[in-house]
C-alpha cells in the first residue's frame, strides 16, 4: 500500500503585531478617528505622524481599550482590542503622552509599583536607567522633585523595563533634551535588534525619519499616507538652484520638473523624480553651481497639509 | 480584585488612615466623658423644667444622652464622627478614580493588564477596610472611654461587633454612592460635590426629623435613620435596617460595575 502523498508544507501566515480595519472613533457629532485600516509587522518601528488633534492619541487609546471603537475592527498581537484587552496590556509596553506620575513615590518605587502590577519582571530596568542617566540616586528620589525630563524618562523607562513585545509610544521624546533624545534613539535600535515592535506617534519629522521603517500621517482622523519612509522621500520633491556664466538656459521640457523661476543667471524649481536624469539634462560646461536639496520626511508630510479646509478636515 | 493595587492604594494614605483613627479613638473615648458628666445635669434641669425643646436636644439622631447606649449612638452619628469617617467613604471615595483621571494616573495604571472591574473592586476594597477602621477606632474608643469611667456595665460589649457592622453598611452605602460618582466623572469636583450633597442631604432629614418632632417623617427617608446603634446595644436590633443598608450599597455598586468599563476615557486634558 503506497504512503498517502505529504500536504505540501503551507507558509505560517505572518499575523500583523498591529492590525485595524476601518476602525472609526465618534464622540457625538466630532469624526476624531475615520476608518483607519492599517498593518503593523512585527520588529518593525511604525511612526504614526500628524499634528495635534489629528487623531493619533484616540487611535492609540482605541487599540488599548481605553476607547470604544465607533465601528471598525482591531486586533494588537492577533488579540481583539474590545474583548482581549487585559491580555493586550499584559504583552505590551505603553507610554502615554505627558505622562503623569504618582508624586508622593519615588521614582524606583512607582517602576516596583508598576512592574508588579504588570506581573512580569523588570528585566531591562537597568539597562535603560543607564542609557538614560537614570542613576539609583536619582531614583531614589520622590517623583514630585523631578524635571518634565526626568519624569519623561521614567515613562519611558515603565514603559519598557519588562521588555514587551509592542512598545505603543505616544510623544516618546517629548521633554527630552538632545542627549536624552540621542539615548532614545540608541534604545530603539536594541529594540529593533532583539526584534520588538515599537508603534510610536510624533511629531518631531526628523525623528520619525531618523528611526521608523515606516510611517502613517494621519489627518482629521483620516489616514492620508501609509508608507516606507524611503518610498515617501522618493516621491517627494525636491528643491533645486542652478547658477549658470551667462543668462540662465530655457529648461522647460525636462521631465519632473516645475515651478520654474528664472532671475538672470539663476534657476531655480521643485524637481519631482530621479535625480540622476535631471543632472544629466543639464550638464553642461556653463553650468557653475548646482544644489539640490536633500529630500526631507518634513517637506513630504506638509505636502500632506498644504491644503485643509477651513475645518481643518482634507480638502 | 488585585491585591498589589489595593495595598497601594491603602498606602498611598497611610498618614491620613493613622490620623483618622487616632481622631476617632479620641473622640470616641470623649463621649463616655460627655455622657457622665451631662446627663444627670441635664435631667435634673429638665425636672426642674426646662422647656422641651432642651430635651429634644438631647435626643440628637437616633441617639439620646439619657443612656450610654443613646449617648455612644449620639457620638456615632455627632457631625464630628461623620466627618472623620467621610475623609475614607466620601472623600477617598469620591476621588479615587475621577481625581486619578483628572490627573492622568489612571491611564498609567490602565495600561497594566487590569480590568476596569478589578481596578473599582481593589480601590472599593482598599477603602472599605479604611473606612472599617475608622469606625472600629471610634468603637473601641468608646470602650476605653467607658472602661477608664468604669461605666462599661451599662452596654453589653459582645454587641459592638453587630453595631460596627451596622455602621459599616452604612458607610458602605455612602461609599458605594461616592465610587459610582468617581467613574461617572472626569473631574473630582463634580464627584465629591454629588457624593457629598447625598451624605449631607441624609444627615439632614435624619437630624432635622430627630429635633422638629412636627417633620419627623423626615428621618423615614434617612439611610442614617436604619444605623441604630442604641437599639443593637439594648438588644433590639432590626436586622431589617442591616437588609436596606444591605440593599442600598449594592445599587450604585451595580450602577459603577455596569458603568466604569463602559466608559470612554479621552485623554485627560
Amino acid at each position: 500500500m503506497l504512503p498517502a502523498p505529504m500536504a505540501a508544507a503551507e507558509p505560517t501566515p505572518v499575523v500583523p503585531v498591529i492590525h485595524t480595519q476601518g476602525l472609526t472613533k465618534h464622540y457625538g457629532s466630532v469624526r476624531a478617528l475615520e476608518d483607519l485600516t492599517l498593518d503593523v509587522q512585527q520588529g518593525e518601528v511604525f511612526g504614526f505622524l500628524g499634528p495635534n488633534g489629528a487623531g493619533k492619541t484616540t487611535a492609540i487609546r482605541t487599540l488599548l481599550g481605553y476607547l470604544h471603537p465607533t465601528r471598525g475592527t482591531g486586533r494588537v498581537l492577533g488579540l481583539d482590542i474590545t474583548s482581549e484587552s487585559v491580555e493586550i496590556r499584559r504583552r505590551i509596553g505603553y507610554l502615554p503622552g505627558g505622562i503623569a506620575l504618582y508624586d508622593s513615590l519615588t521614582g524606583a518605587r512607582v517602576l516596583d509599583l508598576l512592574a508588579d502590577l504588570q506581573g512580569s519582571a523588570p528585566v531591562r530596568r537597568d539597562e535603560l536607567s543607564e542609557r538614560l542617566e537614570m542613576s539609583p540616586k536619582v531614583l531614589r528620589r520622590r517623583v514630585r522633585d523631578y524635571s518634565r525630563g526626568m519624569r519623561q524618562k521614567i515613562g519611558v523607562i515603565q514603559a519598557l523595563q519588562c521588555d514587551p513585545e509592542l512598545a505603543i509610544l505616544d510623544e516618546p521624546t517629548e521633554g527630552l533634551d538632545p542627549l536624552m533624545q540621542q539615548a532614545f534613539y540608541a534604545i530603539l535600535e536594541v529594540l529593533k535588534a532583539a526584534k520588538r515592535t515599537v508603534f510610536m506617534s510624533s511629531h518631531i519629522l526628523n525623528e520619525v525619519e531618523r528611526v521608523c521603517d515606516r510611517v502613517a500621517i494621519i489627518r482629521g482622523g483620516h489616514l492620508m499616507a501609509l508608507q516606507t519612509i524611503d518610498d515617501l522621500l522618493a516621491r517627494r520633491k525636491r528643491q533645486v538652484q542652478l547658477r549658470w556664466r551667462g543668462a540662465a538656459p530655457d529648461l522647460t521640457g525636462i521631465p519632473g520638473l516645475a515651478d520654474v523661476k528664472i532671475s538672470g543667471d539663476r534657476l531655480t524649481a521643485t524637481l519631482s523624480g530621479e535625480v540622476a536624469s535631471f543632472v544629466r539634462a543639464v550638464a553642461s560646461p556653463s553650468l557653475e553651481d548646482l544644489i539640490i536639496e536633500p529630500a526631507r520626511l518634513e517637506d513630504a508630510f506638509l505636502e500632506y497639509y498644504a491644503t485643509e479646509d477651513e475645518n481643518g478636515q482634507p480638502a | 480584585m488585585n491585591l498589589r493595587l489595593l495595598r497601594q492604594t491603602l498606602s498611598a494614605r497611610r498618614s491620613t488612615l493613622l490620623i483618622v483613627v487616632l481622631s476617632a479613638v479620641g473622640w470616641g473615648a470623649l463621649v463616655p466623658v460627655f455622657y457622665t458628666s451631662f446627663s444627670e445635669l441635664m435631667a435634673d434641669l429638665i425636672a426642674a423644667g426646662m422647656p422641651p425643646i432642651i430635651e429634644n436636644l438631647m435626643n440628637f439622631g437616633s441617639g439620646s444622652f439619657f443612656t450610654l447606649p443613646g449617648a455612644l449612638t449620639i457620638g456615632l452619628q455627632h457631625p464630628m464622627a461623620i466627618a472623620l469617617i467621610a475623609v475614607f467613604a466620601t472623600g477617598a471615595g469620591a476621588t479615587v478614580i475621577a481625581g486619578q483621571r483628572e490627573r492622568g494616573t489612571l491611564e498609567v495604571l490602565l495600561a497594566r493588564p487590569l480590568s476596569r472591574h478589578s481596578l473599582y473592586l481593589s480601590m472599593a476594597g482598599a477603602l472599605l477596610l479604611a473606612t472599617a477602621a475608622v469606625l472600629a477606632a471610634l468603637l473601641v474608643g468608646q470602650l476605653i472611654g467607658s472602661t477608664l469611667l468604669d461605666i462599661v456595665d451599662e452596654i453589653d460589649g459582645a454587641l459592638m461587633p453587630l453595631v460596627w457592622l451596622n455602621g459599616l453598611l452604612l458607610w458602605a452605602t455612602f461609599l458605594s454612592f461616592a465610587l459610582a460618582m468617581s467613574v461617572s466623572f472626569d473631574r473630582a469636583g463634580p464627584a465629591i460635590g454629588l457624593s457629598l450633597a447625598f451624605l449631607i442631604v441624609n444627615y439632614f432629614l435624619e437630624i432635622l426629623g430627630s429635633l422638629w418632632t412636627d417633620v419627623e417623617w423626615t428621618q423615614e427617608y434617612s439611610l442614617f435613620h436604619h444605623f441604630q446603634p442604641s437599639e443593637i446595644l439594648t438588644g433590639k436590633a432590626d436586622l431589617t435596617d442591616l437588609l436596606i443598608l444591605g440593599v442600598a450599597a449594592l445599587v450604585p455598586a451595580v450602577y459603577a460595575w455596569i458603568v466604569f468599563p463602559r466608559r470612554d476615557l479621552a485623554a485627560p486634558a
